[in-house]
């Protein structure tokens, strides 16, 4: 083949637009349509017990009585205050343990990638799967009363799911135990990437460990760390699976997070006009902070 | 720098503490899996940490191949949902790939789909269950409801982010001297993308397909919706499993939870090197 | 208090040794340099003054205090990184006042030394810039400002001037010189470059694989290098080095250069270091120290290039083992292929063993 110009840059776009068409139909797809049809029937009464098709879910319409109605549903913000609790608990935690995990595992040691894998397995174990494991854990008759009666001296039958405490502490502890690797996975790679030359010449100049870390390594690791719990913060917000399978949301409602209470209105009570609502409102809530925030970051 | 001994140790403790923390629960149901029915259902101070008597009835029954005298019939075995596992997880993992690396190699060279980035991100932002009535409703629509390529398909968008971010940053750190050679050369630039950059990019792809799957068989939530009876994966077919005379079936589940999650937690260690890359969507490389 | 004294240091990689046996003592107040191409130890010796590596084997000694088991943190030296290892989150300000701050001196202390030491290195201005996106030249006196700004007896520079512009260069030179002398401070400084080794130092320690070549006074150095490698590295270019053997002549003591003939007669004390010759030598002079003499006089030497620099102009003569070159400051009427007859000053040959490359002489 005799050697051409290079393809020219028209040729470039087109291939280009070809290239991301699949990636654009889908988010369309997915963004496009369930947004139209939320914003639709949170208008309305709608629910598939109604006997009406959804496109005729205007005969039912309420204007504006589901987005009010929400304001003033007591399960609904207990139920975001119990997540918001979970969040303000659990990822502060994680992120301490996977701090201090990280220091740990800055410097070379024997064994240290094995026992590396080890540590980070929790977090790529299926959520669900999580879930049951701790469900046999916490039983009355199960294993951590087991370890409990052994340290104490003393025989401990806690009925730790069927408390309204203990249940929700029993669930932040399977959220610590698996997500904390990801902490320690996160921000031993933002410590490894602190330019050892400074922390020398801190050294150097005379400080000490805790002045090294607080003056050098904190500040070097900003963007890192604020990733990082970003990402938990989101994720533990939608907290669902691990929950669902140990407690079911229970006992009652006192482990019923924000995702928990609206599965259960949208499989149990089917209210799908109110959940729409419910859904739109969390929308334009996230968006709102997710706009701000990108502002503060480009400063 | 050297470190004084007392500091090596207090190392040793605390980590394998934390080793030994990590390790109990998976231990635990990898025990209870392998115990018999009595064991299982013991309590209190009859509990034992291993099996006495090691068994694999629980694998067997959830197989439907036991011979123990438990008097309960499965509906179905756990065959099926393996295999609803296994089908909507890699079919969900290719459509999230295809279309993933098309966009992130188009976003990389050619600046097409600006918008992309910040579109992907916001579809991880939202709590699925917020999105999931539309979502059913047009499953519904299209008869997609309990079918594997149902999952397979809502799989693929879910995950298509980071399948995007992965790649687009893979993409980023290839140097494009190569590229630029084969386009001296005449090669179009479709043909470059196809003889050239992908087949360079096999490693990259392998580690980003294998971080889609663990995604994609770890789902519960959208499997729990989209599924009743006929395609239900692992996860959503183990908390259906109880019996009314024998309670709980504690050795099955944790039978069926093992074989559930010990493929992700292998595939994980096997591309632990990309996991930094793939959870943060490309902000930090390992 | 500020002498510093190696005693056999050795310092072992693994299988690796990049410091074989090192004695050296660097007096109170002095500016020493080590000078060495890449890969010489001239590096690991100073990190392990400053504590950042543990010797494998031998004493550091400060005055009398032996530095084994002294912290990094502890031994009160300055130390200016190659790449100034500038805490870039941080403002010139904090960057210089760093070690005060975190030794937990006063406020007004702080403030008062900061601002001396940024007066002195022209930092004034840029006191509350940020340390990010600031020039290299400006990096350069801020990484000294900080270490300087604590006093140090001993300060240690690990080839502060390479990423320096060419222009900064000279007038770092003399800044760092100026400061040196004003502090009284003992200043180990470590470059690959010897004419930064040559204009700044009181003494040169020459090192190549590890082992020490020679220690003494820049111009020592220069005329009278201990062997083969600090000939050749010293000097720009360095010295010509032919292989000869040494010779009786009726006109007196020569040196028989092969191909090229018979050296000038040698001076009574290069004679006596010829006499004391095991076998073959190695005749060397420098470049500078060669005059034109008429055809049948000195050395035959073809010209194969022409250098011609400003006014300098380097004849290349012969070629490989047996080239050589000759610097004059004007113009000579010399060009490529034809013959050119030169004499080198007698006074300036030194001889060298061809076997050992060490350095023969006559007592």
């Amino acid at each position: 083949m005799s050697p051409a110009a290079k393809p020219g840059p028209d040729e470039s776009a087109r291939l280009g637009l070809r290239l991301t068409l699949p990636a654009q139909v889908l988010v369309l797809f997915i963004s496009v349509f369930p947004l139209l049809m939320q914003l639709y029937i949170s208008l309305t009464d709608w629910s598939p017990l109604s006997g009406l098709a959804w496109p005729r879910a205007w005969e039912m319409w309420n204007t504006f009585a589901n987005y009010t109605d929400l304001l003033s549903d007591n399960r609904l913000w207990s139920a975001l205050g119990r997540t918001l609790l979970v969040m303000a608990i659990c990822v502060p935690v994680e992120f301490l343990l996977g701090l201090g995990l990280a220091i740990l595992f800055a410097d070379n040691f024997p064994g240290k990638r094995l026992l590396y894998s080890i540590l980070i397995m929790p977090m790529m174990v299926v959520p669900a799967v999580a879930g049951y494991m701790f469900y046999m854990l916490f039983q009355s008759g199960g294993p951590v009363n087991d370890l409990l009666s052994a340290i104490s001296g003393m025989p401990v039958t806690v009925a730790w799911l069927s408390d309204p405490t203990l249940a929700l502490a029993a669930v932040m502890v399977a959220d610590i135990w698996q997500w904390t690797p990801l902490m320690f996975l996160i921000l031993l790679a933002g410590l490894v990437g602190v330019p050892q030359d400074q922390v020398k010449a801190a050294t150097l100049l005379g400080a000490n460990a805790w002045q090294r870390f607080v003056t050098i390594v904190l500040p070097r690791m900003r963007a890192i760390i604020i990733i990082a719990l970003a990402i938990r913060v989101i994720e533990c917000f939608k907290i669902f699976d691990t929950l669902f399978i140990m407690t079911g949301g229970g006992p009652g409602v006192a482990t019923e997070t924000i995702s928990v209470y609206i599965y259960k209105i949208t499989t149990q009570d089917l209210i799908w006009g109110y959940v729409a609502a419910i859904a739109l409102a969390i929308l334009i809530v996230l968006s709102v902070a997710c706009v701000w925030a990108m502002k503060r970051m480009a400063k | 720098m050297t470190r004084p001994l007392a500091f090596a140790a207090f190392r040793y403790i605390v980590i394998l503490l934390a080793t030994a923390i990590t390790l109990i629960p998976i231990l635990w149901m990898a025990s209870m899996a392998f115990k018999p029915i009595p064991e299982w259902q013991a309590t209190g101070a009859n509990l034992t940490w291993f099996p006495r008597n090691p068994t694999l009835d629980n694998f067997r029954f959830i197989f439907g191949t036991s011979t123990s005298d438990l008097i309960v019939a499965l509906d179905r075995t756990a065959l099926k949902p393996i295999l609803s596992s296994l089908l909507s997880a890699s079919v969900g993992t290719l459509i999230a790939m295809v279309a993933g690396t098309s966009a992130a190699y188009g976003l990389s060279r050619f600046g097409s789909g600006a918008n992309l980035p910040l579109a992907l991100i916001q579809l991880r932002l939202f709590p699925p269950m917020a999105v999931m009535i539309p979502v059913m409703m047009m499953w519904a629509f299209l008869n997609f409801m309990d079918t594997w390529w149902g999952l397979a398909l809502i799989y693929g968008i879910v995950t298509l982010p980071f399948a995007f971010w992965l790649m687009k940053t893979f993409f980023d750190d290839m140097p494009r001297e190569i590229e630029e050679a084969a386009l001296v050369e005449g090669c179009s630039r479709a043909r470059v993308f196809w003889r050239i950059t992908l087949p360079m990019m096999r490693a990259p792809l392998a580690s980003a397909a294998l971080f889609v799957f663990i995604l994609n068989w770890s789902d519960y939530l959208i499997a729990l919706l989209l599924t009743t009876r006929d395609w239900v994966t692992i996860p959503v077919y183990m908390a259906s499993l109880s019996s009314s005379m024998t309670g709980q079936l504690y050795g099955a589940k944790a039978a069926l939870g093992l074989i559930a999650a010990v493929p992700p937690v292998v595939l994980g260690v096997l591309i632990q090197r990309h996991l930094v890359r793939g959870l943060t969507f490309g902000a930090l490389k390992q | 208090m500020s002498a510093i004294r190696l005693e056999n240091l050795v310092k072992r990689f693994g299988a690796f040794t990049a410091l074989k046996t090192m004695d050296l003592a660097v007096d109170d107040g002095e500016f020493m340099a080590l000078l060495g191409p890449s890969g010489c130890g001239k590096s690991t010796t100073m990190n392990m003054i400053a504590g950042m590596e543990r010797p494998s084997e031998g004493r550091i000694l400060f005055g009398d205090r032996d530095m084994a088991g002294v912290a990094m943190g502890q031994r009160g030296v300055g130390f200016v990184f190659q790449n100034y290892a500038i805490f870039t989150h941080m403002s010139v300000r904090q960057n210089l006042s760093y070690g005060l701050r975190m030794g937990g001196r006063p406020k007004a202390e702080v403030a008062q030394r900061t601002g001396a030491i940024a007066d002195l290195l022209q930092l004034g201005d840029l006191l509350d810039r940020p340390a990010a996106g600031l020039s290299v030249n400006i990096l350069q006196r801020v990484a000294i400002g900080r270490s300087a700004v604590m006093e140090p007896a001993i300060f240690l520079l690990d080839e502060p001037l390479s990423n320096v512009d060419a222009a900064f260069r000279a007038v770092m030179r003399t800044e760092l010189k100026q400061l040196q002398r004003q502090f009284r401070q003992t200043m180990v400084y470590v470059t690959h470059d010897q004419l930064e080794a040559m204009t700044m130092a009181d003494r040169i320690a020459v090192m190549d694989h590890g082992v020490l070549q020679q220690v003494g006074r820049p111009l020592e150095i220069y005329n009278d290098p201990a062997n083969l490698f600090v000939a050749r590295f010293i000097g720009s270019p360095g010295m010509n080095l032919l292989a000869g053997l040494p010779l009786e002549t009726a006109a007196g003591p020569v040196v028989d250069l092969g191909a090229i003939g018979h050296s000038p007669v040698l001076a009574p004390a290069q004679a006596a270091a010829a006499r004391r010759a095991r076998g073959a030598v190695v005749y060397g002079f420098r470049p500078e120290q060669v005059a034109t003499v008429p055809p049948g006089h000195g050395m035959a030497m073809p010209v194969s290039f022409v250098e011609r620099i400003g006014a300098r102009t380097i004849l290349h003569l012969g070629h490989g083992a047996q080239g050589a070159k000759a610097v004059f400051e004007n113009d000579v009427g010399l060009s490529p292929g034809s013959m050119a007859h030169l004499a080198p000053i007698p006074a300036a040959i030194r001889l060298f063993d061809a076997e050992t490359g060490v350095a023969l002489r006559g007592t």
